[in-house]
């Protein structure tokens, strides 16, 4: 699992993110809604340690920037880090002898074959389609099988197949115990499998709602959404549905 | 056309309106403008009696050389992929509205003309030691700028319509591309064979520049004719500066009339270019450094073979070494070093330590590239688990060798130019060796103090400012032993003093990973 504790960050006088906290359990999958601008790439740059902030963000009780927490962590970021001189597969070795992994080749195949990556394995990243990249870059991060994994605009330019992939594979972190973190602005892409949802709105939480099968929802994610995002300046935010 | 003027104009307006909303940017223009300003105060300022003053033809030559290099690889470049005057907005907005082609091409003229004069403010920089080795007045400053800018103009130009008149047929661009490197070992033949008669070196030296300055290259394709043009000014020949500058006007009078006769469908030509350009420019804004790839990238052997934990980015980057095809130092590394040679032989009557001053003021711009800062860009190098430190250190070990071999392809030739004893010719390779060190700590520092700053100029101006204080106990120190030893003294003390500075800096810096912010915006 992991925790955000009042985090906030600004750039300057712009505060990106204020007074943030929320945590994701083990096994669940939470997602980050909001429109451009919400501050929602810039809290999932803090919990992968690639920004400064106020306050405190643990994975699996260690401080983000710990080794420990490194090796615990997987991180897709919306524009795919990729390698323009690296083919497919040595992108997977770097990772491998970066995280010092044994006995990997297995598991970059099985992830290669289901991002349908793996008769380009001797592709250079600069060759690869935009779509391709994000693949490649999501196989990079799950490559040293993270106990906590986070995703920012994971969905954007990938094809059908990879989105169902994709999908699949949030279910079976889910399944295996992993906390997931999803942000997203297409609320039709996780209406089916989220287990937790934050709206964000000018860098606060402007609601959190927990999905209930069993339950009769009062609102739906998209009803919600639109009632906060496009809610006139002045209306309050904030609360739990 | 009321169109087109307005797009030009408004986006003028607007890029002034910009400067009051960012102020660094308006105080770089001011800073330009006081180089400008000293350029002209110190124009005004008496010579030294009796000062020795080299002989134009020289600066004649190193301008043909500069006019001719650019030409000549603009022209190539457009031949694979074209050349743009455009932005995406234009191709979108433009080329899909009910505007005569004609009419877009003289926009993307002027627009391309702007750009090149943007281009050609560099050689301001170069003032201070043109005016003390040749005499230079601001007038002929002005002169060198405007041929540059023009032979920039006439080479997109030109690299415009080779593109439209090849792009369909391999056999077409092959001749083209033939073409161009017959030009080019014409000026080469042209200008070096004279250096084959017996003689001394200096006389040697003489024969290739009075060759270069003669008449038989002043009528190389623009490049000679600009040369001749700034040269007639630079002078006082009215005649050599009126026929250059009308031989480059007719030939761009030549190619547009061409261009818009024979070939007015001109879009497809330029898109590419102008996507080429875009995709530079968003990686730019992403994040992402752009590393000049070869158009064809051999794979080869695959596999990083080598290294675990932080020391995996060592072995990372001699793979992307070498399918970048740098097998010691890259283009741009070397395009320095030339010029830093070329250099020496100008100022081999000025001794060493000119050389060497010349050399690092060089390497101050050419310092901030290398794989280890775009590493930095990536998010690897701050997800990885391992100590900052060593991640630092991994990420800059292909680069701190490069730079080692750098030094030793620099300054060992320039000092056997000169004719230095070879205690300080390794001296001065130790010297430049420790300013490279400084100049990657500084990065480092910079990266460390001002990592989330996002004005690129601004960071340029405090990384100059910052190079400068921490060099000067260095070479203060150097100063002092020179005069105390002499000159084979001086290097090693200066390569101590920049290591040591290196070094602390490092080590101060040892939690950067952990600390900076990943800037890419």
């Amino acid at each position: 699992m992991f925790t955000v504790s009042h985090v906030t960050k600004r750039y300057g006088k712009l505060t990106a993110n204020s007074d943030i906290s929320f945590e994701v359990g083990d096994g669940q999958i939470a997602v980050l809604l909001g429109p451009n601008g919400a501050g929602k790439s810039t809290i999932i740059k803090c919990i992968a340690g690639l920004l400064r902030f106020e306050g405190e963000i643990r994975i699996d009780g260690h401080p983000n920037k710990s080794l420990e927490a490194k090796r615990l962590l997987g991180y897709v970021p919306e524009m795919p880090a990729v390698y323009d001189l690296l083919t497919v597969g040595e992108h997977l070795e770097f990772i491998a002898r970066a995280y010092s992994l044994s006995g990997w080749e297995g598991y970059a195949a099985s992830l290669l074959e289901r991002f349908e990556l793996a008769d380009k394995k001797e592709k250079l990243g600069k060759e690869l389609s935009k779509g391709m990249q994000q693949k490649l870059s999501v196989c990079c991060a799950l490559l040293h099988r993270p106990k906590a994994v986070i995703f920012d605009e994971p969905l954007v330019g990938l094809d059908p197949h990879a989105i169902k992939e994709l999908k699949d594979l949030f279910r079976e972190l889910k399944r295996d115990g992993a906390a997931v973190l999803i942000s997203t602005h297409m609320i039709d892409s996780v209406e089916d499998y989220w287990d937790i949802a934050h709206i964000m709105m000018n860098g606060r939480f402007a609601a959190t709602m927990r999905s209930d099968p069993a339950a009769q929802q009062e609102k739906t994610l998209e009803e919600l959404f639109f009632e906060i995002t496009e809610a006139p300046a002045s209306a309050g935010t904030g609360g739990a549905v | 056309m009321r169109a087109l003027s307005y797009l030009f104009f408004t986006t003028l307006k607007n890029r002034i309106k910009e400067l009051r909303r960012h102020p660094s940017q308006l105080i770089l223009l001011l800073f330009l403008a006081a180089m400008l300003a000293l350029a002209v105060a110190t124009a005004g300022l008496p010579s030294e009696a009796g000062a020795q003053r080299r002989p134009l033809a020289e600066l004649r030559a190193m301008l043909l050389a500069l006019y001719a290099a650019m030409f000549l690889l603009l022209c190539k470049n457009g031949l694979s992929s074209g050349a743009s005057f455009y932005s995406m907005a234009d191709v979108h907005l433009l080329f899909s509205a009910p505007i005569r082609p004609q009419r877009i091409l003289f926009y993307g003229l002027l627009r391309q003309l702007g750009a090149s004069v943007l281009l050609g403010f560099f050689l301001v920089f170069q003032y201070s030691w043109l005016h003390d080795l040749y005499g230079l007045s601001l007038p002929g400053l002005l002169a060198i700028v405007l041929g540059y800018c023009l032979t920039v103009f006439c080479a997109q130009l030109t690299a415009v319509v080779l593109y439209a008149f090849t792009s369909g047929s391999e056999r077409r661009r092959r001749i083209g591309k033939g073409a161009l490197y017959l030009l080019a070992a014409a000026a080469v033949l042209g200008a070096g064979l004279p250096a084959l008669a017996p003689g001394t070196a200096q006389e040697k030296l003489a024969a290739v520049v009075s060759a270069a300055d003669g008449p038989l290259l002043a009528g190389f394709p623009v490049a000679g004719w600009l040369k001749a043009a700034a040269g007639g000014l630079i002078g006082g020949g009215a005649l050599p500066a009126a026929l250059g500058l009308g031989a480059g006007a007719a030939y761009a009078a030549a190619l547009v009339a061409l261009l818009t006769a024979a070939h007015p469908d001109f879009y497809e030509d330029v898109l590419k270019a102008t996507e080429i350009s875009f995709t530079a420019v968003t990686a730019s804004k992403e994040g992402k450094m752009a590393e000049p790839l070869p158009a064809r990238v051999k794979v080869g052997r695959t596999g990083i073979g080598a290294g675990r934990g932080a020391g995996v980015f060592y072995y990372k980057h001699r793979l992307e070494r070498r399918r970048s095809r740098v097998f010691l130092l890259d283009g741009m590394t070397l395009l320095w070093a030339g010029i830093c040679i070329v250099f020496s032989f100008f100022m081999r009557e000025e001794g060493m330590l000119a050389v060497f001053i010349f050399a690092t003021y060089m390497q101050l711009f050419s310092s901030s590239t290398g794989r280890w800062l775009r590493e930095l860009l990536m998010p690897y190098a701050y997800m990885i688990p391992e100590p900052p430190f060593r991640k630092l250190i991994g990420v800059c070990r292909e680069s701190i060798l490069q730079s080692a071999a750098e030094a030793a392809v620099v300054m060992i030739p320039c000092g056997l130019i000169v004719g230095a004893p070879p205690l300080l010719i390794a001296g001065c390779v130790a010297a430049r060796f420790g300013f490279a060190l400084l100049f990657m700590a500084g990065n480092i520092l910079m990266e460390r103090l001002f990592g989330q700053v996002l004005n690129k100029a601004l960071i340029l101006g405090l990384f100059l400012l910052l190079m400068v204080l921490l060099a000067l106990p260095g070479v203060a120190a150097g100063v002092a032993a020179g005069i105390l030893a002499g000159m084979e003294a001086a290097m090693p003390v200066v390569a101590l003093w920049c290591a040591a500075v290196s070094a602390l800096i490092a080590f101060l810096c040892r939690d950067l990973l952990d600390i900076a912010e990943l800037n890419n915006k």
